[in-house]
């Protein structure tokens, strides 16, 4: 361990061992797998099982983690090796992660290296490298709040498919703030439970909207009478159906002038009220447009109402996910619990605060950022006094070293 | 609500399960020669299944068709090979979906909450064009969609309603066949407890049926490549349809066998692969196994087609995360064994 993953280690040492909360137990926690990921050599600690959070907390307070992870699955023994545990079924859970977003900022704050030829390069990091075709990437990220609040719309764009289409219970879900990047959502279901990756993965792409095909969604050119006019979905209807066109008028409004409308065409749609311009017959109602403009347009409304969950952590039923109340080791920041009902309010840079007091640290390299509502930043080269939880979020980000 | 002819087209139902225990026989007593008749149609099951990929639906003698069912079961876990249950389960369900399609659907509301325990509602709602009579649970419905490739069946296609998926009557059949197909699948892997005596000459018989339709099953495996899970699901499925007697279009089969050949499967492996399929012919297989592998005409050995090529030709089937990162089914193999091998995401949890 070097100096700076020391003094983080302490730190974490200090707040688990002042920690008086309950920890938030996901149902059946004495069927779940834990892991601990420490700060040496970065071992994980696996197949470790507690009947008690107090049990837990002892564990942690010995081990002192970077990361504290449960399984999403349930086991019959949690503690066996992998193909003896005795799978009984996994919670449903959703991961929204700024690298998974394409928000116009990334390229201003993150940056990425190929481990095979070293090509850097701004913004997220490609799935294999331009020059050498590895997919092995070294990625420096920051906390931007521009990232944060995209994720939150996803999150409530999920909310929303879940409830409505896959009719999950408001009281079986849960809203967590990963401690970094992004937002958990984990599904408690007794009937979803039991479903497998592949039943999963059909779920992930209905949320994603992927590969939707509106013409199955019976939007199509058809013959009334001798006159050839377009039919498709209605507002108000189910599922995808009504989100699709609900989701057209967002699109029509605000890119309409590049999809070839002329302006008037484009205050004729936008002035109308939307319930109205979407009364029948309205895909026939716009001149000009044919139904490969009006696939294109249902695509691209699809595209903006999907949530951009990450397809890998929903359909793997053997998944760690981070335990919440516990400390995120990228960032120092807690893992929280959001009241589904706050998330419009919850502001990760004020809610999810773990360290008091000060501390010195000398500052490499920082943006400017803000943390319980004030600024700090940027920084170069230089030593600063700073509250514990903005130090603790350089040390973290290896943006800081101790001092002295 | 159900009639005694609904057990013979069904037999696979639990009231017909039922029927049979309540007749009180024991599968010894139904073996024996006074039930000649059922253990024909027992046998004769079998053989459609195996030969023609179908069972006829013909129920002029609806004990015979009830009490065969099991039977063919039986026998078919005594010959202990996972492609006859396979090639069964599918030529039975087939049937079960051709009779059922045609039912009312109050009848299929019944079986289908019955037997399979769907959680179903009848519905009576147009869309569009479409009529749809029912609605059926989220897991109840994505269980069977996911066995099956058209596009129609991926969920973002569907009506999905507060955990409900609109489906017509013709799909709600469809599901069920899938349903069948399992459940067969099942029941035929159970090994039972005790073997029957007089059966035995009868599962030497379907043990020849099978060698005889399906080829000899020794050599019948997942061909000898270093690491058979690291396939990807294209290919997977080419071999899995193969087994299960399913038509393979020419491109699936170029697939196959440019695939296995470029990561080192000898041809003759290659070449069995190809013996379960319906219009098997060695002597055609065997050249242009060798054609793609070079050894014939150009001497060139084909490489396996792009994943592009593949989509457009309805080859690729449910691709997951790693096809995200690949452009060939080989570089998908190379990717998957790597990770297979080193073990672990490379990624850790957010
Ligand atoms: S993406 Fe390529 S490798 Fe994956 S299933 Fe499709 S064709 Fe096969
Ligand atoms: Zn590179
Ligand atoms: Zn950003």
């Amino acid at each position: 361990m070097n100096p700076t993953e020391q003094l983080i280690r302490r730190k974490f040492q200090e707040y688990y061992l002042t920690f008086r909360k309950e920890f938030y137990l996901p149902p059946h926690p004495e069927e779940r797998e834990y892991g601990f990921l420490l700060f040496k050599e970065k071992f994980m600690v696996r197949h470790r099982a507690f009947r008690d959070p107090s049990v837990l907390l002892g564990a942690i307070r010995d081990l002192v983690p970077a990361h504290i992870y449960f399984s999403t699955a349930y086991y019959q023994e949690p503690t066996a090796a992998m193909e003896e545990k005795g799978w009984k079924g996994a919670d449903l859970v959703f991961d929204i992660d700024a690298d998974h977003l394409d928000t116009p900022c990334k390229p201003s704050h993150d940056r990425w290296k190929c481990k095979g030829c070293g090509t850097v390069g701004n913004g997220g990091a490609p799935k294999i490298c331009p020059k050498c075709k590895n997919d092995r990437m070294e990625e420096q990220t920051w906390l931007c709040e521009q990232c944060l609040r995209q994720a939150k719309e996803e999150t409530t764009k999920l909310l929303e498919i879940l409830y409505s289409d896959l009719g999950v219970e408001p009281s079986d879900l849960r809203v967590f703030f990963s401690g970094h990047r992004g937002y958990h959502v984990h599904v408690y279901s007794t009937q979803l439970q039991v479903m497998g990756e592949e039943e999963r993965r059909e779920i992930a792409s209905y949320v994603l909207g992927q590969a939707l095909d509106p013409q199955l969604h019976e939007l199509d050119e058809v013959n009334v009478g001798g006159v050839r006019v377009i039919e498709g979905p209605q507002l108000g209807q189910p599922g995808w159906r009504g989100r699709m066109v609900a989701g057209i008028y967002d699109v029509l409004g605000e890119e309409g002038d590049r999809l070839g409308l002329s302006p008037a065409q484009v205050r004729t749609i936008t002035t109308q009220d939307r319930d109205e311009f979407f009364k029948r017959p309205f895909w026939s109602s716009v001149k000009g447009f044919g139904l490969s403009t009006w696939k294109t347009l249902s695509v691209k409304a699809v595209d903006r109402r999907s949530a951009k969950i990450d397809t890998v952590v929903t359909t793997d039923v053997h998944r760690l996910i981070r335990l919440p109340g516990t400390l995120n080791g990228h960032t120092g920041l807690l893992t929280t619990r959001v009241p589904r009902e706050r998330l419009d309010e919850f502001d990760p840079f004020r809610d999810s605060l773990a360290f008091h007091g000060e501390m010195r640290v000398r500052v490499k390299d920082s943006p400017r950022f803000q943390l319980a509502e004030r600024e700090f930043g940027p920084y170069l080269n230089e030593e600063v006094e700073l509250p514990s939880y903005a130090a603790m979020l350089l040390l973290c980000k290896r943006r800081a070293e101790p001092v002295g | 609500m159900l009639t005694r002819a609904d057990l013979a087209k069904y037999p696979f139902l639990s009231e017909a399960a039922e029927y049979v225990r309540e007749l009180g026989l024991s599968i010894d007593e139904l073996s024996a020669p006074e039930f000649g008749l059922v253990l024909d149609r027992a046998e004769r099951r079998l053989e459609e299944a195996l030969s023609k990929g179908r069972v006829s639906g013909d129920v002029s003698n609806e004990s015979a068709e009830i009490l065969s069912f099991p039977v063919s079961n039986l026998i078919l876990s005594l010959v202990g090979e996972e492609r006859a249950r396979r090639r069964f389960a599918l030529a039975e369900s087939k049937r079960a979906y051709g009779l059922l399609r045609q039912e009312d659907p109050e009848k299929l509301e019944y079986i289908a909450s019955t037997t399979f325990a769907w959680k179903v509602k009848r519905l009576d709602v147009k869309l569009g064009r479409r009529f749809y009579d029912f609605a059926l649970s989220l897991p109840d419905f994505l269980r069977n969609s996911v066995h099956l490739r058209e596009p129609r069946w991926n969920l973002p296609n569907r009506v999905l309603d507060h955990g409900f998926v609109y489906v017509t009557r013709d799909e709600a059949a469809r599901l069920m066949e899938e349903e069948v197909r399992t459940k067969i699948l099942e029941r035929s892997g159970r090994s039972p407890d005790e073997v029957p005596k007089l059966l035995g000459s009868v599962v030497e018989r379907a043990k020849g049926l099978v060698i005889k339709w399906l080829g000899v099953p020794t050599k019948y495996e997942l061909p000898k490549v270093p690491l058979p899970e690291a396939m990807p699901p294209c290919v997977r499925h080419i071999i899995d349809s193969l087994d299960e007697g399913k038509n393979v279009q020419h491109m699936g089969r170029f697939t196959l066998a440019s695939f296995l050949l470029n990561i080192g499967t000898g041809e003759e492996d290659v070449v069995k692969l190809f013996k379960p399929a319906t219009d098997f012919s060695e002597r055609m297989t065997r050249y242009q196994v060798e054609h793609i592998g070079g050894k014939r005409g150009g001497r060139t050995k084909y490489t396996c087609p792009m994943c592009t090529t593949l989509k457009t030709h309805g080859v690729c089937f449910k691709p997951d995360e790693i096809c995200e990162t690949i452009r060939n089914p080989l570089s998908y193999y190379k990717a998957k064994s790597r990770t297979l091998t080193n073990e672990g995401p490379k990624r850790e949890p957010n």
